[in-house]
């Protein structure tokens, strides 16, 4: 029986879904045109809920305005991560760029707590308590509407960056096979900052709406990693509707796995279903042989 | 004759003279005088471990600026030495090599600390292998002092890791801190004593109806010792109280919605919260905020922490907290000492202590009175001096009024004195603050008892 509990599980399980597809999605960007494989994607998203967070208590600026000045800052972030880290070992051992990226991870999380401490924080939003009713004893926040319009405005963007500009052409290609559009006359270099800052940006965007809806600090960032690589696995690696729907999915399945049997069951659950999209699809839901 | 007098006082005098440079050189400081090394176990990464190293370095401040501990065997007062032992979040893993280099390296004299159960389980297995005596003001589980021998390894089965079998390095073990036992005995209690009688005059529940309660705890050794100290002290005690919902989560849970969803369901009277300073908080804000849970919710003691109201924010108001000293709750404080300690503190540090301080703030005169009364800082005898402490009760209240560990057991506890609060929205702190509501007085105290509790704003109770 559909009771109002579930309904209020569910909504839930499709919000933190949504900050899981902006997380994988920019993951899902970065492998597929740069083929890099970033563990510091997490950190990322923390340092979007700080930068976030520093703007709306230093600027007084509003929250919703902070998640594109986290977008913004993050993207920053992520060109000079990738002109002058990545860059470095990209093309090199697969190991290098892993122990890259791990290193990343005490780097970030050691720089935020000496700039913003070890506090927990959460963003304070105009919206704050304020619900829609959906009906007997179920409503929903209108912070937790807003995240999931803005996880959809973002990913239309998205959706039309890639498909309606020449940059998005050049991503496509590349990701395809990078030598060809080498020769076709695509500036790889400029097209790898690009796309890491885009990957960065939307990392910043689901940090940000982190940390509207939940409080955060310099750990936030391992678990949400590891969350955003099953689901660009589940959904295929390299496809972004299957980031969404991966996400989705995985967001979905661990609340319903909480409201059951209890939020112990919550990862195993969600990793059981990894386990069974890869038994029936090893490609995941839309990801194509050989990527 | 006056020639003989004379010889005779000359005599006299050089005797007295003698004995008095021989008893002078007696008393000439020791050249082994050094100062007394105490390490403070903290998480300094945590919020608790902050302010436990404030209250630390306030209370080796006013020792030694009132002239340092003296140390009988070496004829002077020497000053306390903080050796800072950073256990990072104070996890079993960070937890014990840094009490291993102070043990072992830096030779400390005493330790004093320690937050998380599982941490100090952990570390202190590093003062009992060494005998150091070790003033634990953290960490609920009883198990810190009653897993040896001397308590029946505290129920552990046969063969259980935690199970210690040298009894004579748990009798270092002192135990400065409220247990779980103790504090949900007071938490069932006060839903016993004040919040059913409320209830049922209020909406006009039959006598006969219980208190419906959820439970919403961490998945770890505190969490569950909570739960099930709860549901024991219910059951024992034969309380009107019915647990509706129980539910946990693991530690690096980052919602809780889909949990309170789940409370909600159950239709609960109250939602007792067993959690540190940001999960309890955010435990509390998306139950209001984002599941319509609009009941009473009870969070425990370590919450007492300025960041658990500033977390909590408007969604703190009219909430409880069990807790066993409340900075927030005056000027006038239920104590002098406590309004004397806010003071220094906030001069010192530029905000308001929590309750983890306070603890440790204690111990730092625990030892002290200890190191004086047994004239040395040989480490056997300064446990002995512990041991048989009998200090007037300081920031943590005691049921005796004094500061004693193991009356009538072998192991060492103290039998401290719990409280509710009730925090109340303060519109110029823009942070709620409190007031005490249960239970009306305290040994030592007198009237205890602030306010009366009352229902939230927009409470609604659990199914008739």
């Amino acid at each position: 029986m559909i009771t109002s509990g579930l309904i209020g599980a569910l909504l839930w399980g499709v919000v933190i879904g949504c900050i899981y597809i902006l997380l994988a999605t920019g993951l899902n960007i970065i492998f597929g045109v740069m083929k890099l494989v970033n563990f510091a994607h997490g950190q990322l998203l923390m340092i979007g809920a700080y930068i976030a967070f520093t703007v709306t208590t230093a600027l007084g600026l509003n929250a919703y305005i902070a998640v594109l000045v986290a977008m913004g800052t993050v993207a920053l972030i992520g060109v000079g991560l990738e002109r002058f880290t990545f860059r470095r070992v990209l093309g090199a051992d697969k190991l290098n760029e892993i122990f890259v990226s791990l290193g990343l991870i005490y780097v970030f999380e050691n720089a935020a707590v000496l700039l913003w401490g070890n506090t927990t924080y959460q963003i304070s939003s105009p919206l704050q308590g304020l619900q829609l009713s959906l009906g007997q004893d179920v409503a929903i926040s209108y912070d937790m509407l807003s995240a999931i319009l803005i996880v959809i405005v973002i990913l239309v963007a998205l959706f039309l960056l890639l498909k309606k500009t020449k940059i998005g052409l050049a991503m496509r290609a590349t990701s395809q096979k990078s030598n060809a559009s080498m020769l076709m006359g695509v500036n790889i270099e400029k097209v790898y900052i690009f796309t890491f800052a885009l990957g960065a940006a939307l990392a910043g965007a689901a940090g940000a709406l982190y940390g509207i809806l939940l409080p955060f600090n310099p750990a936030i960032g391992a678990l949400p990693t590891i969350k955003a690589f099953a689901i660009i696995i589940i959904g295929g690696l390299g496809s972004i509707p299957g980031a969404v729907i991966g996400g989705l999915l995985y967001g979905i399945a661990e609340n319903t796995a909480v409201y059951f049997l209890g939020a112990t069951w919550q990862d195993a659950i969600a990793f059981a279903l990894l386990i069974i999209v890869l038994v029936i699809r090893p490609t995941g839901i839309l990801g194509e042989k050989g990527e | 004759m006056q020639k003989k007098l004379i010889i005779v006082i000359a005599i006299a005098i050089v005797a007295v003279a003698g004995i008095v440079a021989g008893w002078q050189l007696t008393q000439l400081p020791s050249a082994e005088a050094r100062p007394i090394k105490i390490g403070l176990v903290a998480g300094y990464q945590l919020a608790e471990g902050q302010d436990m190293d404030r209250a630390a370095k306030l209370a080796v401040k006013e020792i030694n600026d009132a002239g340092g501990v003296y140390v009988d065997e070496w004829h002077t007062s020497v000053e306390i030495e903080l050796v800072p032992i950073d256990t990072e979040n104070d996890s079993p893993d960070n937890s014990r090599g840094p009490v291993t280099q102070a043990v072992e390296e830096e030779q400390v004299d005493l330790l004093i600390g320690g937050y998380t159960s599982s941490g100090t389980l952990t570390n202190q297995k590093v003062a009992i292998d060494n005998r150091v005596p070790y003033i634990i003001t953290g960490a609920s589980s009883s198990l810190v002092t009653r897993r040896g021998p001397q308590a029946n390894y505290g129920g552990l089965p046969e063969g259980d890791p935690l199970r210690v079998d040298d009894a004579e390095g748990m009798s270092y073990m002192f135990h400065y801190c409220t247990t779980t036992a103790d504090y949900s005995t007071t938490v069932v209690k006060f839903f016993n004593d004040t919040m059913k009688p409320l209830l049922d005059s209020t909406y006009g529940f039959d006598d006969s109806r219980n208190l419906r309660l959820a439970i919403l705890y961490r998945n770890d050794a505190f969490g569950k010792g909570v739960a099930a100290d709860s549901k024991s002290i219910i059951e024992t005690n034969n309380l009107p109280i019915d647990i509706v919902a129980e539910r946990n989560y693991p530690t690096d849970a980052i919602s809780f919605q889909t949990d309170l969803t789940a409370i909600k369901q159950a239709k609960p009277d109250a939602v007792y919260v067993v959690d540190f300073i940001a999960n309890t908080a955010e435990i509390i804000k998306e139950g209001q905020r984002d599941v319509g849970l609009n009941t009473v919710y009870i969070a425990v003691e370590c919450c007492e922490d300025p960041q658990f109201y500033t977390l909590l924010g408007e969604y703190g108001a009219s909430q409880l907290l069990e807790s066993k000293f409340a900075p927030y709750a005056g000027p006038p404080y239920y104590v002098d000492a406590i309004g004397t300690y806010v003071t220094n503190y906030q001069q010192a540090n530029d905000k308001l202590p929590g309750m983890m301080g306070a603890d440790t703030y204690d111990a730092f005169y625990i030892a002290k009175n200890a190191i004086e009364r047994a004239g040395t800082v040989d480490k056997a005898a300064v446990r002995d001096a512990i041991e048989s402490c009998s200090l007037d009760q300081m920031l943590v209240l005691t049921e005796t009024g004094k500061i004693q560990f193991s009356v009538g057991t072998d192991y060492h506890e103290i039998a401290p004195v719990t409280f509710i609060e009730q925090l109340v929205w303060n519109a110029d702190a823009q942070e709620c603050r409190s007031v005490i509501v249960y239970p009306a007085t305290a040994p030592g105290v007198g009237n205890l008892k602030q306010a009366d509790f009352v229902l939230p704003e927009g409470y609604v109770p659990g199914s008739p």
